[in-house]
This record gives structure tokens, sequence and C-alpha cells, in this order.
């Protein structure tokens, strides 16, 4: 293949030119369609989004040329436009009415089935399907392909698992800025009473879009880590179907696009729950972010699946169960309610579009239907899965801790069984979030119950790593990776403690949609994920580069980051347990939350100072020399006993496990060895 | 080779009483239905009829056999990691169908469809004269029988087809109600969409398999494919062995 003329100058000047040619179309589209031009807020939201999407497709282009993501976002506009033709086509033959000026000209039918259809051609598109489709014709492929050199491997399918990894990681990033973003843009709206600078209708699919983003981000996010991390933590080549690997990435990609397109499209009122009655009235942007989520979903269930079988197939020799690095316990059990429970989020946002086009009343009472019937199927996936948000970082924390404290982790088995005990009690405590829905009152206090019995395994692990911590060697100049695990276990008892009151029947009852929620979840998805996930970041960067991010900003990261959170998540417990409602764009001034608002919003913006501390910190640290190829952090695991970065299929030699994984401290000990006579064959 | 070709006869046997006792356990189904209505009795057969599908049918057992020693390069190695994988799958795909067995007892609870009941049995039997071709056309592939294999899996691709054609083109046509007047309405057509969807992609399988095998892309060792369509389309049938009590039998009319 003849490397294309690319540079990063000329992806910024196609940035800028895709930003121009998106805004003045999507405003001549306005003209056309509607005869008027009434730029609401500074200008279009509908255009502007046209102009981020063809900016980023000129930056690709700039950046790669014709390839890979570039191809794949193409072929998705003109599968979308294809298929909601195609339907549009079939409407107008059976004598329906082809199209609908309330919908941006398409019905909502066609528009749907063309965002299946992009989908798919994206996929297409992109390149994750080619071996299959060769399959299907009874030719053979071969087993390892060969990535493009140089960055351009990032933008394209690739089979590496490190590679799809690190695209998960980035894509996770972005929307997790993006998500940020949204919040930052409303946060102003709250900072005092009145409407300022939005109406409530853009208001709610901003807030929604926030939340169902960063649902997406955090799922990616640990998606990368446990694609970059578990092969080489067990010992495998590559993950044990590295198509499907590839193909769980690049499906999240597309269904991105469409979460997006959804603000774009009419916007959608209902919060990331989407719950019925209002969801099967909302604008068309309703049907995007269903449709979206359905998309993203099969990323989650695909990449949970290969996981198990990588794990309980792949691993090293004498890697026994109990053997097993901390962190793949972690990922075995998210991926066990990834896998399953995924389902029934699909399936009751499948139902909900099926009846907003074809009017099939699932959820409408005046028809026998039943909009409890929703929460239940939803929040079946919905609940447990912020356990999938969860245990990974968990995960992180009992696995970099005893690298830092220099002593063994206190209680591995019963650290490794508390993850599988949450995931699996998980699965039974859903219907605490109905308490105050209408559902039958005798499921409340069972409910109660099996959901305050989560708080026995979280407590097993907090336990563990207190006595961890205890009489450790705790370094003078604390490191970056431990202050992000130190914080994370702070800020995570802060969002554990804030959970039982919301268990708890009686005091749920006032708790209920109020700001304490918010603080309570943001507590938990912070200390959860967001601390532990930047620790991994600036404990695995020198594995992935070679190049260890720089210490000094990283600590401007951290002690920026922590206290604003602190008074953010606080405040919010505050004003919450004061009244405050959550998913409103507007409050009383005489309930004086003004300050206290105002306080969170600049907090806010604290927080996303300090996540572009760390973009800088990455970007410097990209560009500077390799000088971490060793084992930097002094770890016993397999992965730092090799120089960095690692080649493509990982080890040259097999390892065998000879001892325990987190023995430091001992003289002598050794968790692995390195079979010298054992090579592995690549290809 | 003697004793090899008496291995397959009596696979396709076993095959052959599997299907015979499938059969009697669904009239005993149906007349249950048309007697005493017990949820109880019908919900134990349906499971009989689940495990011996699982069982005799789908193989469950074959996911015992993971050796750890074999080399990762090895065909057994991979098929077995192959099999460990559908079967995730497959398990993912059964709590979409439990899902919606969840939303027909919520919305419906003891309340079933005024369908017609001799059309539900004969797609029903349609399905399960299908699975038998398809455990017969698997038997003859693991003997090496290519041409048996293809008259067979041939069969099953007709039958499922015209299962669709009696649920999509005839069910459809004849239910009371339209799709969007009841909660009823929306359960059934949710229902038996959602199983005809799962139908035509196995017989999008079946029928890419069979394109495999005419070219000659599978031996008697190697045909994991095979395997997979199969297993998948007796998958489609166990659900179709919940789905149809659920439907069409249990519940009283309103």
């Amino acid at each position: 293949m003849n490397k294309p003329k690319t540079s990063f100058k000329k992806a910024v000047v196609f940035y800028l030119a895709g930003q121009v040619i998106g805004l003045i179309f999507g405003v001549l589209i306005q003209v056309m369609v509607t005869n008027t031009f009434e730029p609401k807020y500074f200008w279009d939201l509908a255009s502007w989004l046209l102009g981020v999407l063809l900016s980023l497709l000129g930056f690709f282009y700039g950046l790669v040329g014709y390839y890979g993501i570039v191809k794949g976002l193409i072929y998705q506009v003109i599968g979308t436009l294809f298929f909601a033709s195609l339907t549009t086509a079939i409407r107008w033959m059976a004598g329906m009415e082809p199209f609908d000026m309330n919908t941006f000209i398409f019905t909502e039918s066609a528009w749907v089935t063309g965002a299946l259809g992009g989908s798919i051609a994206f996929l297409a598109g992109v390149g994750a399907l080619s071996d299959w489709f060769k399959w299907a014709k009874g030719e053979k492929t071969e087993d390892h392909r060969h990535d493009l050199k140089g960055y351009i491997k990032y933008f394209g399918v690739s089979l590496d698992h490190k590679v799809i990894g690190i695209q998960y990681t980035v894509t996770s990033l972005l929307l997790l800025s993006t998500g940020g973003l949204f919040a930052l843009i409303f946060r102003i709206e709250l900072s005092a009473p009145g409407l300022q600078i939005m109406d409530t209708q853009i208001y709610n699919s901003l807030m929604g879009l926030h939340g169902i983003i960063m649902i997406v981000s955090i799922l990616l996010g640990i998606s990368g880590v446990i694609n970059y991390l578990v092969p080489m933590l067990i010992g495998a080549q590559d993950m044990a179907f590295p198509r499907l690997n590839a193909f769980s990435f690049w499906v999240a990609v597309p269904a991105a696009v469409l979460l997006l397109s959804s603000l774009a499209l009419g916007g959608f009122d209902t919060g990331w729950t989407g719950y019925p009655p209002l969801s099967t009235r909302a604008p068309l942007g309703m049907s995007m972010f269903f449709v979206g989520i359905w998309v993203a979903g099969w990323s989650s269930i695909l990449g949970a699946l290969n996981l198990i079988v990588t794990v309980l197939r792949l691993r090293a020799k004498n890697m026994t169960a109990f053997k097993l690095p901390i962190f793949v316990w972690a990922a075995i059990s998210t991926s066990i309610i990834t896998l399953t429970a995924t389902q029934m989020i699909g399936l009751s946002f499948q139902l909900v579009v099926f009846e907003r086009i074809l009017g099939m009343p699932f959820f409408d009472p005046a028809k026998g239907g039943n909009p409890i019937l929703f929460q239940h199927l939803f929040w079946f996936y919905s609940h447990p899965v912020v356990y999938v948000f969860i245990l990974p970082g968990l995960g992180i924390i009992s696995e970099l801790l005893p690298v830092f404290v220099r002593k063994p982790l206190f209680g591995y088995k019963w650290v490794a069984m508390s993850s599988l005990g949450i995931a699996l009690v998980g699965f039974l405590v859903w219907a605490h979030h109905m308490f105050a829905s209408g559902m039958n009152e005798y499921l409340r206090v069972p409910f109660m119950y099996s959901t305050l019995l989560v708080a026995v395994p979280t407590g097993v692990k907090f336990f563990s790593w207190v006595a961890t911590l205890y009489q450790g060697k705790i370094p003078r100049e604390i490191p970056t990776p431990m202050l992000f695990v130190m914080g994370g276990i702070v800020v995570f008892l802060l969002g554990g403690l804030t959970g039982p009151p919301n268990a708890t029947v009686s005091t749920d009852l006032h708790l209920t949609d109020t700001y304490f929620i918010v603080g309570h979840f943001h507590d938990t998805m912070f200390g959860g994920y967001i601390f532990p996930f930047f620790a991994s970041l600036y404990y695995w960067f020198p594995k992935a580069t070679g190049k260890k991010l720089n210490e000094r900003l990283g600590k401007w990261h951290f002690w920026l980051m922590t206290p604003s959170f602190l008074i953010l998540t606080l405040f919010m417990m505050r004003v919450g347990l004061l009244g405050m409602r959550r998913r409103i764009a507007d409050y009383d001034p005489l309930l004086q939350f003004d300050f206290w608002q105002l306080s969170m919003t600049i907090s806010a913006y604290l927080i996303a100072t300090a996540v572009i501390i760390f973009i800088i910190n990455v970007i410097i640290t990209v560009r500077g020399p390799q000088n971490a190829t060793g084992n930097v952090w002094r770890s016993r695991s397999p992965e730092w006993q090799v120089p960095s970065p690692m080649p493509a299929h990982n080890y040259d030699h097999q390892f065998q496990v000879v001892g325990e994984p987190y023995d430091y401290g001992l003289e002598g000990s050794k968790y692995v060895e390195f079979m010298v006579d054992d090579e592995v064959k690549n290809g | 080779m003697a004793e090899h070709h008496e291995n397959v006869n009596g696979k396709l046997n076993q095959g052959l009483i599997i299907f015979i006792l499938l059969a009697f356990l669904t009239f005993i189904e149906y007349m249950i239905a048309i007697t005493n209505q017990s949820l109880l009795l019908l919900s134990v057969v349906a499971v009989i009829k689940a495990s011996m599908v699982l069982y005799y049918y789908m193989h469950i057992y074959k996911l015992g056999e993971m050796n750890d020693e074999l080399p990762h390069s090895s065909l057994e190695w991979k098929t077995s990691t192959n099999r460990f994988g559908f079967w995730l799958f497959i398990l993912s795909d059964a709590f979409l169908f439990a899902g919606l067995l969840t939303a027909r007892f919520n919305l419906l609870g003891y309340t079933r469809p005024d369908l017609e009941q001799f059309l539900g049995l004969i797609v029903t039997s349609v399905l399960l004269v299908s699975s038998f071709f398809m455990n017969r056309a698997e038997t003859q592939m693991k003997a090496g029988n290519v041409k048996d294999f293809l008259v067979s899996a041939s069969i099953t691709t007709l039958l499922g087809i015209g299962f669709l054609a009696g649920v999509v083109g005839v069910e459809w046509q004849h239910a009371p109600f339209k799709v969007d007047d009841s909660a009823m309405s929306a359960v059934f057509f949710m229902m038996t969409g959602m199983h005809a969807f799962h139908v035509l992609t196995g017989v999008i399988f079946l029928l890419i398999v069979i394109n495999n095998a005419r070219k000659g892309v599978y031996t008697a060792d190697n045909y994991w494919p095979v395997e997979a369509a199969t297993v998948y389309w007796h998958f489609v049938d166990v659900v179709w062995i919940f789905f149809y009590p659920a439907i069409y039998l249990i519940g009283r009319l309103v």
C-alpha cells in the first residue's frame, strides 16, 4: 500500500474546512426545508453538529487518507441515506405517508432502519467484516495480519489486542471529554436560578447525553484497560477471537455517532434512563439514542464473551484460579454481567422503539401495557452495570496497592471472591431504583436487604486495602499512580457510605430524585472508575510507549482534581438533602442554592482544567524520548519482566507461574519464570 | 469401517428416538392444555423437552471436553475454544428471550390470545421435524458423508422457510388483532417476530454452510461451522419449546 501524503497540518486545515462547510450546508438544508432561518443559540445546533461530523471526517482524512475510520464514516453516511430511502420507498409503495417534515424529512421508521443499516455499513467500510465475508464464501484467511507501520494502524482495523486496547482507551477519553463538555455547558445554566443560556429542551438533551455518553465512555475505557492488560497478564499472545475483538471496538464508533446525532435530530428529554411513557412521546432524537445504545450494547456483549473465553482458555502454565492476577478476577466478574444482562437493556430499548414506530403498546396502560415493566427490564441491566463500572477499577486498586507498599495483598482469595460476589449479588438488587415508582410494595423490603448485602463484599475489599497499607512501606514521595489509587479509595468510601441511605426504603423515599443521589453516584463513579482509570493510565503508560508520564504534571492533575471533585459532590449532597431535585434546568431562588450551585460550577471547571493538564502531559510525553523501558515500578507482574513497549505478539518466551502473585517483600520469591527453551512460534 | 458405519446408524437411530419422544411430549403438552391447563405440568414438560434437545441434539456435554494440555495450534483446541465462545453467545441470546417471556407474563399474566390452535401445532411440528433433519445432517457430516448431509440440511432449510411462511405469512394474517391494538397483540407480534428473525438468520447460516459443504470445504474431522449452525438451529428450536406454550397454551382466553 502506498503511504498517502498526510500530515497533521493538512488534518487541521481539513478540520476547519469541514466545520465551515458543515455549518453552511446545515443552514442551507434548514432554509430549504423550513423556508426560515432562526439562529437560536449563536448558531443552529443541527448545523453545528453537521459541521462537527464533517470536520472530524476532514481531520481524519488529513491524518490518514481514505483509510479505516474515514472510509467507515463515509460508508455510514451513505448507508444511512440508502436504508432510510429504501424504507421511504417501501412506505410509499405500501400507500403510507413517505415523508414527515416533523422528523427531519424522513419518517421515524426510515431514520431507525437508516441508523441500523448505517452502522452495519460503517463496519463493512472500516473493514471489520472482511475476514468473516471470506469465511462465509469458504475462503481461508491468514491467522495473523500484519499491522501498518506508524500511527496509521490506530485508525483502521487491527487484530492486535494492544492496538485495540489503545483504540478503546483513546475513544473513551474523547467521549469522556465530550460528555464532560456537555456537563460544563449545563453547569453554567445551573450556576444561578432562572434560565440563562438555553431552553429546557436543550438542557434536558445535554443532561441526558452527559449521562449516557459518560456511561459509554466508561464501558469503552474498561474494555480498553481489559483488552490491553488481560492477555499480557495471563501470558497469552492475543485475545481468543481477535476479529471479534476488533468488531467489538469498531461497532462502538457508529454507536457514538448515533448518540451524538440525537442532539441534532431534535434531542430527547428523558434523561439517560429513557423511561416511557415520556420516551414514547419524545422527539426523534430519542430513537437515535435508543438505537445508539442498542448498537453499543453489542460491543459490551461480544467483548465480554471474548474475555471469558480468553481467560479460561489461554492462561499460562500453572496459572490456576487463585494464582490469577486480581485484576483478571475483576474482569471476569464484570464480563459475566455484561455478557448476560446487556440483553435486557437492549430489549427494553427495542420495545420502546417498536412502540414509537409501530404503535405496539407495551408501555401504554390505556391499552393494557405497563410502564413499570420497562423499569424492571432496564434496571436489570442498568444496576448491575454500575458494578461493571467499578469492579475493574477496584481490581486496579488491589493490583497496584501491593506494588507501591511492597507488601502482599491482604486476603487475596477474599478479594477475588468479593469481586465475583458483588457481580452475582448485583443481579438481585435492581428494584431498589424503583422504591418510589409504584411497583408492588411487597418487593421493597427484599430488595432493600439484597442491596444492603452488597456492602459486605465491598467491605471485604476495603478491609483488604487498609490491611495491605498497614505497616506497608509507603514511599516518601508518593508516585502519581499511587496518589490516584489512594484518592480512589477515599472517594469510593464516600460513595459507598452514602449508598445505604438510598438503599433503605424509609430514607430513600426522601432522597429519591434529589441531588443527593447525583452526589452519591458521582462519588462511586469517580472513586470506582475515574481515579483507578487515571491510576492505570499513569501506571501502564510506560508499558505501552516506553515513556513515563511527567510526575510533576501528574501531581498537579491529582491535587487540582481531588479537592474540586470533593467540593462538587459534597455540595451536591447538601443541596439534595435540602430538596434540590435532579434533572431540572431551574430552581427556586428562595431555596438559596445560588452560592452552592455556583461553587459546584467552578469546581466542575477546575476538574476540566485538571483533565486538560493530563492531556497536555500525554502529548508532551509522547513527543519526548523513550526513557522508561524497564521495570519502572519494580512490579512482579509478568508484563514488566520484559522491556517496554511490548512486541506485536507479546512474549518471545512463554512463562509459567511458580509462586504467588503478590508476595512483595519476600526475599527470592518469584511469581513467574520464563521458559527459555520453549520459544513461542509467532504466526 | 463396518463398526464406524454401525456407529453412524446408532446415532441416527438415537436422533429418531429423541424426535419421537419430543413429538409425543408435544402432544402431551397439547392435551394438558386443552384438559386441565396446569401451568406446573406444562412447565415441566417444556423443561424436559428443552433438556432433551440440549443434551441429545445440541450436545451440551461437549463443553466439558475442553483439554488445556493440547497445543493451541491444534484443530481440536481451536474447535473446543470456538464451541465455548459460541455457547456463551447462546447464553447471552437466551437472556433476550427470557426477557421477552418476562414481558409476556408481566403484561398478560394468566391470559392468552385467541389464536388458531391447529396452526400453532402445525408450525411447531414443522420446526420439530426440521430439528430432526438438522440432527441427521450433523451426524452424516461427522461420518464424512457430504452428499447425505446436503440432502438433510436442505430439507432442514426448506422446513425453516416453511416455518417462516407459516408464522409470518399465515399466522400473522389470521391473528385476531392488529399490531397496535393492545399489549396482547404487541407481545404476540414481538415474540413471534423476534423468534422468526432468529429462524431467518438460522436459514441464512444454513445456506452459507450448505454452499461451503457443496464446495467441499468441510471434512469428517473439520466441520466446526456445521456444528455451529446445528447448535444455533436447535437453540432456536429450544426457544420455541418455551414460546409455544407461552403464546398458545398457557392461560385463559380473554
